[in-house]
């Protein structure tokens, strides 16, 4: 089904980088192992900051928990973005009309605005509480939207072998 | 009008049928068939080896194990070389009419499992 998807990754599929993960015989797996081992990583971050927002851990100082939390949030997403290039890479033309691979990188996109509007509008109020204080209603939407977001991702990342 | 014309592009995308080559579930394991003829393509690559064999009805794309699995089990690159006469038995795909998914292959009367 290559000729049905757009030229680009069709040329990414064909290019000596794509070229290398797939006729190594240990970048392939490392990339797929690398991508679960950043999964893990990343939702556990992501799991704190959320689950301390909506009331979890709530003797520790909020803006505390979720700085060192982002903190390596951001950093297994990085991990995240980079094993994932290599598995999308080896097979762009096909994946990228995977129609759960759609559904995934909207669900993606949604969970990165998601965590922007969360640092943009709603960090600022949560920042001066202090230990055992309420969180704001926003802060525990956001934070409820985040889980389910990237829960989400994670179940669709898994299904595209099946579709 | 511009709008109109990009609903069509996305609807022209979206619909284009998947193609993954992992799972098992896009296979028909009801039907399942014997592709026997020389092999006329040969990529031995991850996430899975494919070859193309001239069947006795039309040419098939032949989706067999990852490298690791296919050199440990010695279907190595030379046993599903260009050339060479394979037998393929499988099931054939619920989204390619060509491809199909081999549960076996038997190259020089020497049979290699691929699940």
């Amino acid at each position: 089904m290559e000729h049905d998807a757009p030229a680009i990754f069709a040329a990414l599929e064909h290019s000596a980088f794509a070229a290398a993960i797939r006729q190594s015989s240990w970048l392939y797996p490392l990339a797929n192992v690398g991508h679960i081992l950043a999964l893990v990583a990343f939702a556990s971050a992501v799991a704190v900051m959320d689950l301390r927002i909506l009331g979890a851990f709530a003797g520790t100082v909020p803006a505390h928990v979720l700085r060192q939390a982002r903190r390596a949030a951001i950093l297994a997403f990085c991990g995240l973005a980079a094993t994932g290039f290599m598995l999308f890479s080896a097979e762009a033309s096909h994946i990228v009309v995977n129609p759960v691979f759609r559904l995934k990188a909207a669900l993606v996109a949604a969970g990165l605005l998601n965590a922007l509007a969360f640092e943009v509008v709603v960090r600022r109020a949560v920042a001066p509480l202090p230990a055992g204080a309420p969180m704001p209603r926003a802060a525990r939407m956001s934070a409820a939207l985040s889980l389910a977001i990237w829960i989400a991702v994670a179940a669709c990342g898994r299904s595209i072998a099946y579709f | 009008m511009r709008k109109r014309l990009a609903f069509i592009a996305a609807l022209a995308i979206t619909a284009g049928p998947a193609a993954a080559h992992h799972g098992w579930g896009s296979y028909d394991a009801a039907n399942p068939l014997t592709v026997a003829g020389p092999i006329l393509i040969s990529k031995f690559e991850n996430p899975h080896v494919t070859i193309s064999v001239r069947g006795s009805d039309k040419v098939w794309t032949v989706t067999l194990a990852p490298t690791s699995r296919m050199t440990n089990r010695g279907a190595v690159q030379a046993v599903v070389a260009v050339g060479n006469t394979v037998s393929a038995y499988g099931y054939p795909s619920n989204v390619q009419p060509d491809e199909m998914r081999a549960e076996r292959i038997t190259v020089d009367n020497k049979t290699y499992e691929m699940r």
